[in-house]
Formats: C-alpha cells, sequence, structure tokens
C-alpha cells in the first residue's frame, strides 16, 4: 500500500510541478467554465421568468452548479491529455518501468487532476460570488455539492485515462472529450428538467447525469433532492470507470 | 539495499508481435556482479529481450527470473530490485535535472533528507550538479544520457538494464559512461545487462557477451573466448626492401598459414597467441629488416561474421 502511495504522490507532484511551469497547460483549463459561467449565468439570466421554472436560488447559482460538474469533468478529462502525451513522448515507459506499484500511476494522474481542478473551482466560485451568486444551503449541503463535483471529476479523469492508455496518443483527445460533452449538455442545462420536453426531455430523464445536477442545485439552494440516488449514481460511475483505467493500464502494459 | 544473490535467467523466452518472432527462445544466464553484453544489429531482439526482463512486456512463452523474481508474475518485485536506462532516454522537458531524480526517487519510496542527499550525490556523480537545475530541454544528448542513468541508479538496484547507452554520444562521453559502468560492477557489484551494436563497447565492457541476430543467440562467451573459437591472429609484414619479400615469406611460414596480404606484403595466422615476440627475434636474427608489421586480433565482427555469414554493420542495413 504504502508503494502505491509513494508513486502516486511523486507522480502528482510532477503533475502538478509541470503544470505551474507550463502556463498553456494551465489557463485555459481554467478560462473554459469562467466564460461558460459568465456566458449562461449573464447572457441567459431572463430564463429564470419562463413560467415553471421553479429553481429558487437565481439563474447565477442554477448555472454555477452546472459550470462547476463541467469544469470538474473536463477538469479530469485535460487530465487524459497529459497522459496521452506521456505515453507518445515515451515517459511513461518511464513509469512504467520504475513504478514498484502501477497502480499508484493512475492514483497520481488521479490526485494531480484534483488539485488542478480545486484551483479552478475556487477560482470559480470567487467569480460567481462576486457576480451575486446566492447560497441558500448550508456547510453540508455545499459538502455535498462540492463531494459530487470531486467524484465527478474523478470519473472525468478515468474516462479520460483509460482512453489514453489504450490509444496512447494524444489523437485520442475527441475521444475523451465528446462523448463527456455530449452527456453533460443532454443534461437540463439551460432550464430545469420539467421545462424540457421532446426527445431531448426523454433522453435527460435518462441521463444519470440529471440526477447528479440536481442534486447539486438542490444543494445550493438548500433543498436536497435525490441525494442518495445522485451520490449512489456518482460512486457506480467512480467504479465503473476505475475498471475502466485500470484495463486500459493492463492494455498499456502488454502493449509495452 | 543489499545485493541480490541472484543475476537474470532466461529459459526459452519468447515473444511475438503478430506473426513477427522478435524472440525466439533465448536461454541465457548473467551471474550477479557481472556485466553482460548483448550484441546485435538493429531488429535482433535485443530491445525486446531487454522491454522483457523489465517488465515492460510480458513474455509470449518461456520464463525469466531478474534478481530470483519472476518477470511475468512478481513484476513489482522484479521494478524495485533494477535500474534500467533504456534506449530513448524518456524525459519531461519542463522538469530540471533534479526534479526527475525526485520523482524517481519518490516513485521508490524514498523521501526527505535522504532523497535530498541522493540527488546532490548522484548529480555529481555523473557531472550534472551545475546543470541540476536546468530544465531538461536545455541538456545535449550526452548530458540527458548521464541523467538517464543517474535516474536508473537512484535507489541502488542490484541489477542494472542499459539499453544501447552509448547510441550517440561523442567519444569523450562514451569513454566516461564505460569508465561509471565498469566501477558500478566492479566496486559495487551491480550486475549490468548491457545491449549495444558497438563491437568496441562489448569487447571493451563485458564480462561476458551474447551475440544474438533474428531473435536467436548464435554465440556465447567471453571476448576471448569468441575470438578464439572463431581465429587467430593474423601478423602481416612488409619489409623494407622489396627484393627481401621472397625470405622474408620462407621466415614468416615457420609461425603460421599464409593468409591474405597487402600487395608488397606477407601475412600468416599465426599458430598460437603470444608468437608476435618470435616472429620479431626471428626478424631480427635474419637480419630482415622490417618497414611495418602489423597484428590483426579476431573482433568480435569477425565472431559476428562467423556465426551468421555477415557482418554486424552489413546485418544493420537489412
Amino acid at each position: 500500500m504504502r508503494r502505491t502511495t509513494d508513486v502516486a504522490l511523486g507522480l502528482a507532484h510532477r503533475q502538478v510541478t509541470v503544470l505551474f511551469k507550463n502556463p498553456s497547460l494551465f489557463i485555459p483549463p481554467m478560462l473554459f467554465p469562467l466564460m461558460n459561467f459568465m456566458a449562461f449565468a449573464g447572457g441567459l439570466s431572463r430564463l429564470r421568468h419562463v413560467p415553471g421554472f421553479d429553481f429558487h436560488g437565481g439563474y447565477t447559482a442554477f448555472q454555477f452548479v452546472f459550470v462547476l460538474l463541467q469544469s470538474a469533468a473536463f477538469g479530469g478529462v485535460f487530465a487524459g491529455f497529459g497522459i496521452a502525451r506521456d505515453f507518445e513522448r515515451g515517459f511513461a515507459r518511464r513509469l512504467l518501468v520504475s513504478a514498484p506499484q502501477r497502480s499508484g500511476i493512475i492514483a497520481g494522474y488521479a490526485i494531480a487532476a484534483l488539485v488542478r481542478w480545486a484551483m479552478i473551482a475556487v477560482v470559480l466560485t470567487c467569480v460567481a460570488l462576486v457576480a451575486g451568486m446566492k447560497i441558500g444551503g448550508n456547510g453540508v449541503d455545499l459538502f455535498g455539492l462540492y463531494g459530487l463535483a470531486i467524484i465527478f471529476n474523478q470519473v472525468g479523469l478515468l474516462w479520460a485515462a483509460g482512453v489514453a492508455m489504450r490509444f496512447r496518443s494524444v489523437q485520442a483527445g475527441p475521444l475523451m472529450q465528446t462523448p463527456v460533452f455530449m452527456a453533460l449538455f443532454l443534461a437540463p442545462v439551460y432550464v430545469p428538467l420539467d421545462l424540457l420536453s421532446g426527445w431531448i426531455h426523454a433522453v435527460a430523464r435518462l441521463n444519470p447525469l440529471t440526477f447528479i445536477l440536481e442534486a447539486g442545485r438542490g444543494f445550493i439552494q438548500g433543498e436536497p433532492t435525490q441525494v442518495a440516488l445522485a451520490f449512489g449514481l456518482a460512486v457506480a460511475l467512480l467504479v465503473i470507470f476505475a475498471v475502466w483505467a485500470r484495463t486500459g493500464l493492463r492494455a498499456a502494459e502488454n502493449a509495452g | 539495499m543489499s545485493r541480490s544473490d541472484e543475476g537474470i535467467e532466461a529459459i526459452g523466452l519468447r515473444r511475438q508481435f503478430k506473426d513477427v518472432e522478435a524472440v525466439a527462445g533465448i536461454d541465457l544466464r548473467v551471474l550477479p556482479g557481472e556485466i553482460y553484453g548483448f550484441l546485435g544489429p538493429n531488429g535482433a531482439g535485443k530491445s525486446t529481450t531487454v522491454h522483457m526482463l523489465t517488465t515492460l512486456l510480458p513474455p509470449s512463452g518461456g520464463r525469466a527470473t531478474v534478481a530470483g523474481f519472476d518477470v511475468a508474475k512478481q513484476g513489482s518485485q522484479v521494478r524495485a530490485a533494477i535500474g534500467a536506462a533504456l534506449q530513448e532516454a524518456a524525459l519531461d522537458p519542463f522538469l530540471t535535472g533534479a526534479e526527475h531524480l525526485r520523482l524517481q526517487a519518490s516513485l521508490h519510496g524514498i523521501r526527505g533528507d535522504e532523497r535530498k542527499r541522493l540527488i546532490g550525490r548522484l548529480l555529481d556523480r555523473v557531472g550534472l550538479t551545475s546543470a541540476g537545475n536546468r530544465k531538461v530541454r536545455a541538456y545535449s544528448g550526452g548530458m540527458k544520457r548521464r541523467l538517464d542513468l543517474a535516474l536508473a541508479l537512484i535507489h541502488d538496484p542490484s541489477i542494472l538494464f542499459l539499453d544501447e547507452p552509448t547510441t550517440g554520444l561523442d567519444p569523450q562521453s562514451r569513454t566516461a559512461l564505460w569508465d561509471e559502468v565498469g566501477r558500478l560492477a566492479r566496486d559495487e557489484g551491480v550486475t549490468v545487462f548491457l545491449t549495444t551494436q558497438y563491437l568496441e563497447e562489448a569487447d571493451v565492457l563485458a564480462d561476458r557477451v551474447g551475440i544474438i541476430d533474428h531473435g536467436r543467440i548464435v554465440a556465447e562467451g567471453t571476448p576471448s573466448q569468441l575470438k578464439a573459437q572463431i581465429g587467430k591472429p593474423t601478423v602481416e609484414v612488409v619489409p623494407e626492401s622489396p627484393d627481401e619479400l621472397e625470405r622474408l615469406r620462407e621466415l614468416l611460414r615457420r609461425f603460421g598459414a599464409e593468409t591474405a596480404a597487402r600487395p608488397g606484403a606477407f601475412a600468416v595466422q599465426l599458430d598460437g597467441h603470444g608468437a608476435l615476440p618470435e616472429v620479431v627475434r626471428a626478424l631480427d636474427t635474419e637480419n630482415l629488416r622490417a618497414a611495418q608489421i602489423n597484428l590483426h586480433e579476431p573482433s568480435l565482427d569477425d565472431v559476428f561474421l562467423a556465426k551468421t555469414g555477415r557482418t554486424l554493420e552489413g546485418a544493420e542495413e537489412e
């Protein structure tokens, strides 16, 4: 166990070091959610007046939850790009030949993805508060919201890690982000689920991210809803994609 | 870490890539503290063998143990016992040399002051102290190779794998690396498995050499044993006066069978090693003045030629 932790912490330290030395890796993932937040929460704020819009926490908070979860997922996906780059440049081979416990490699990338997203989350939260976001939930509710986002960040990382380790090339980038993008935007992004209609409503009702998003919005307005279901789904996704990433690592090991 | 009593052993080790059999069943044994040179042209199967022995690639068949651990079933123990500097020095251009060493130490669970001490010591040992805080993208090829060696040594491994460590290095860097590898085996008892396509490297460094071609070991032994297997040294003498060539021929035939020589010279394959002083004494006794005396020892390339029918240089172009 200690060896796994050693590998994970060593690799996470390297990832964070590289991140700070290379603004091109750090700034785009930071700007992307901020721009989304400003565009959605600002430009679409009049949507809150649509009849049946039953979210009481204000449109800024409504959009903040989506952008927070989106930034978490894409924080993980962008970390997957780094994994693919390591394989392409041969650095991953160094890790594979040096790390006594290879499962620590995935854990190291996961810790680094979390640290990177945590910085984005802090900035995003500050910007939202400055923009007048109202928080109805208490500390426990916020813990629930950020807890969901953390799990979501790790789900995104594990998905992208599985793809990166199978393809071992940054050319697999679109494959890492497109399904995440699709899944996010097939959830009730701009209005509550009940205001959607037609096929998008049918798809959103079945999308597990809908439940996570609605639970997050419940937390921020202080009216927790579907909490057990949301956490259950998030943890299930985490387990599924942990297996996906581990089998991806095995594929990389077999490929040499 | 105490040195392992076990070296490297492979029995019928194979690796298949779709229709290509890169390693076709090799048997080898490397003793603890030995430098084993794995010599062969590009594509012979050297790197594939190293990748299997370092757990980077699972074997398709056969069995191998490194430091007493099975490479297929005890990968983590193998990786803890070995250091490896692979063919491409895979370094992160954004990290400094010291940061690479820090990562490598962390992977092996070395922390705190011990890690700091080791980083300083290894940077000093490979001559990178002043460059330790520079990003490696500014390093020359030789500096990257030296850093790669330091990385492989950070956890004091009992077995070191070096996959073509001097390819692309200038002669000075190459000699420095040879000195360090020799010192590691001699003074610290590190077992070294070295792949190379340079005959001179295998000759100078290796206690024993295995020659691999088309995925199979075609010859194995100490460099002198291998050379002795295929031939004896040749002495070629150019007389000071061309008129003396016939007398020279009669004299040299006493020492061995005639062999091909340049125009104006005569050469024989000596019957025994150490016969050169006798040739020189005979020339002196017969008052036969020589303009040039050349002794040609059989090389590992001659061994490769004898075992495969091709020269090592020619084989690389296949």
